[in-house]
């Protein structure tokens, strides 16, 4: 343990013993949570610093904290991660474990907010069989949860934290994030767009009024703008995340008339856009892009030539998927046990557990065999190149990763009940990402044209 | 400027509508029992789902979909002659006469026992049933395309805002409301069976919060949380309107759908302070609401 992380147990100890001492003088409430809060992180802290040699040993168990939405509007994106977590958890232990150490998850709802998700990171990284998080799926959790990774040195694993800004300052130690961010993910849709709507000139924004709605209409903006300076953004709706009705955003959407409506609407939000907006014309009138409308694909009748995509490369139905039997397999084990294919939270979710393993193997190869500590196995997964369900995972050198991205639109078949992803695109991982430690805004406004036509077309990736 | 002004007018409406329904059982039932149900919110979104489940077995068994409008009046129907009675009778008569704290507390204990009971009955993942949505198609106002069950929905509200008069003013039941409202132990002195009507209008009070969230389901989704939300902007339409008065929440519901729709079309970053940015400024000017009065007790 270092000195650093012992003058926070005492800094954190002092603190709470001094608002403990207050307590007789009328505490308010908010500051006796304050006082729980600051033991159990000093707890935290001095069991992780009482743990690591006894980490060495073999665990009866390998603890997994995984963090995920299984109630409220968000549990429709979220409960497809933890069933695939489930699901994958049973095969490795089928198969005889992580290093022969069965595996044993911990389910947290990030639906009772920040500063609960938090608490339960703390809690569970007191437990020395938890080695590794798997946190979060809300960017604003990943952000609340980084710099607690960091303190506590526990190696956390971002499923499907998307904000750009979680590694932004390059500094990042036990932080990993084996998926794109929201920069790739987002020019993804500006290259596609220029590329099947050339002649686009107005375009309309309905994202969710949080870090990922903002973010992404930022970079979508920024892309678009770059590529195709005369395009006029004439809408910019940002409900509330969670709200059961869009009446008036689709009234506000119809008035505008845009060539194109974009939204990163996402879970039950993006299935109650859709089922609202189809009838009162607005997948007729425009354009529209989903940026997450794979997800829904299976629960809502979505029409043909919508512009959707995986946010990385997880679809179950990508040629590259489909080449690896162990994808089919996964996909197949997912249908007969939840009743549906799997959709990309899922994939996601399955390629964080494939980077876990692998993370674990690789440290154990290095250290001769024997069971790693938390520190050796963020060592393991820096720099790492997995391969996964449905591509690779690059882990660059600030933490981040290099995944491809794949945009299509729907279109229904003759061979499936459901609509597929059709004219599909793939991008490379890295053509869309600015360096590491570059911002990424300025490095958007720096992409010409050419940038774009360099790049494969829609309809290419069969 | 009419292709401006049109959309806007009828998104005002029918966001008031929604609105309406689920904060004039609120304040009818302060009115009455002078109790501020907490749990309201709750029964607004039991409805819902009780709707969409019974929406949902229609279009499973494949009867007459046309069933699923009759689904919606009597899921809440069912809802109130349950949990109205229940509710009542079990656990707000006994704060009657007790400080306001006392009755939020035990109200919000309630809320939190009806949030998890939704949660074990109906899982976490959100409902939609959207049968009655798509049985009345669509009409195009001022080039903008609109349900007719938006429309449908602005008619119910106008529709209950004048049968709760007509019942309050041109009925037997409404005129032993009236005389509780006005003066409880009088009322209790020429006979008036007190807890009778505190039965009755707590459970009127229970199907229009059920009703609101039946009415609700075919154009929005119901899932866990509905029932604080709900709450919240019920609170702020009953402050807005004057606690305790039906044509002040019908206003009130105008002002707040009004300043949600102007925020989603002028500045949208404003759109979830509106409604209450609104009240603000109702509460700054008349403290007791547009309808309310430090004494004086109508309905």
């Amino acid at each position: 343990m270092t000195s650093r992380g012992m003058s926070i147990i005492v800094a954190r100890c002092l603190s709470s013993f001094e608002r403990l001492f207050r307590l007789d003088r009328g505490l308010p409430r908010s500051n006796v949570r304050l006082v729980v809060d600051g033991l159990a992180g000093a707890l935290a802290i001095g069991i992780v610093a009482a743990t690591p040699v006894a980490a060495q040993e073999k665990p009866s168990t390998l603890g997994l904290g995984i963090f995920t939405f299984t109630s409220g509007p968000a549990a429709a994106y979220g409960m497809p991660g933890k069933n695939a977590a489930d699901l994958m958890i049973d095969e490795i232990n089928a198969k005889g474990g992580i290093g022969g150490v069965p595996v044993s998850a911990t389910y947290v709802d990030e639906a009772q907010g920040a500063q609960g998700v938090i608490a339960e990171y703390r809690r569970l990284a007191g437990d020395a069989k938890n080695q590794v998080m798997i946190a979060a799926l809300s960017s604003a959790n990943c952000l609340a949860l980084a710099p607690l990774a960091e303190q506590l040195e526990v190696p956390t694993v971002g499923w499907n934290c998307d904000t750009h800004q979680l590694l932004m300052d390059g500094k990042s130690k036990y932080v990993f994030r084996p998926s794109g961010n929201t920069v790739p993910e987002f020019i993804a849709y500006a290259i596609y767009l220029l590329d099947r709507k050339p002649d686009v000139k107005t375009v309309a924004i309905i994202n969710p009024d949080y870090a990922f709605g903002h973010d992404a209409a930022k970079i979508f903006t920024a892309a678009l703008k770059a590529l195709k300076p005369d395009v006029e953004i004439v809408a910019e709706l940002y409900p509330k995340l969670g709200s059961p009705n869009y009446q008036t955003e689709i009234s506000r959407l119809s008035t505008a008339r845009p060539d194109v409506v974009f939204s990163n609407l996402w879970g039950a939000d993006l299935e109650n856009f859709v089922r609202q907006a189809a009838p009162r014309g607005i997948f007729t009138s425009s354009q529209v892009i989903l940026a997450l409308g794979e997800t829904v694909l299976q629960r809502v009748p979505l029409p043909d030539g919508v512009i959707v995509g995986v946010l990385g490369d997880g679809w179950w139905m990508s040629p590259d998927a489909k080449a690896k039997p162990e994808t089919v397999k996964f996909a197949e084990a997912y249908k007969a046990r939840f009743g549906e294919y799997p959709v990309f939270p899922s994939i996601k979710m399955a390629n964080a557990l494939i980077y876990v393993k692998a993370a674990y193997d690789t440290a154990m190869q290095k250290n001769g065999g024997k069971w790693p500590t938390r520190a050796e196995l963020a060592a393991a997964m820096k720099g790492s190149k997995v391969e996964t369900l449905t591509g690779t995972a690059q882990t660059r050198a600030d933490n981040d990763g290099l995944v491809d991205q794949i945009v299509g639109v729907t279109i229904k078949t003759p061979a499936q009940q459901l609509p597929m992803i059709g004219d599909m695109v793939r991008y490379k991982g890295d053509s869309l990402m600015p360096q590491a430690g570059q911002d990424p805004l300025a490095w958007i406004a720096t992409l010409k044209p050419e940038f774009a036509k360099s790049l494969p077309k829609p309809g290419s990736y069969k | 400027m009419s292709n401006a002004i049109i959309p806007l007018l009828l998104d005002s409406l029918a966001s008031a509508a929604l609105i309406f329904f689920a904060a004039v059982g609120l304040t009818l039932v302060f009115s009455v029992l002078r109790v501020l149900n907490v749990a309201h919110g709750s029964l607004y979104s039991i409805g819902g789902y009780v709707a969409a489940s019974i929406c949902l077995f229609i279009a499973s068994r494949q009867l007459n979909p046309y069933l699923s409008f009759l689904a919606l009046l009597f899921s809440a129907v069912g809802v109130a002659a349950i949990f109205g009675p229940l509710i009542e009778r079990g656990l707000v008569r006994w704060t009657y006469g007790k400080s306001e704290a006392v009755q939020i507390l035990i109200t919000f204990g309630l809320f939190l026992i009806l949030e998890d009971l939704q949660r074990v009955i109906f899982g976490v993942q959100s409902f939609y049933e959207d049968a009655p949505m798509r049985l009345l198609g669509t009409t195009s106002i001022g080039g903008v395309v609109y349900l007719n069950y938006q429309i449908l929905l602005i008619a119910m509200a106008l529709l209950v805002v004048v049968g709760l008069r007509l019942l309050i003013n041109h009925t037997r039941l409404g005129r032993l409301i009236t005389a509780v409202v006005a003066d409880r132990e009088m009322a209790q002195s020429i006979g008036i069976d007190t807890n009778r009507i505190f039965i009755l209008a707590f459970s009127l009070g229970v199907f229009l919060a059920a009703l609101g969230g039946a009415l609700a389901t075919p154009t929005s989704g119901i899932a866990p949380g509905l029932g604080a939300d709900t709450m919240v902007l019920a609170f702020a339409v009953a402050a807005i309107g004057g606690l305790g008065r039906i044509e002040g929440a019908a206003l009130a519901s105008l002002i707040v759908g009004l300043a949600r729709v102007l925020a989603i079309y002028l500045a949208p970053s404003l759109d979830a302070v509106a409604p209450y940015a609104a009240m603000l400024v109702v509460l700054l000017i008349r403290p007791y609401g547009l309808f309310g009065s430090v004494t004086a007790r109508r309905i």
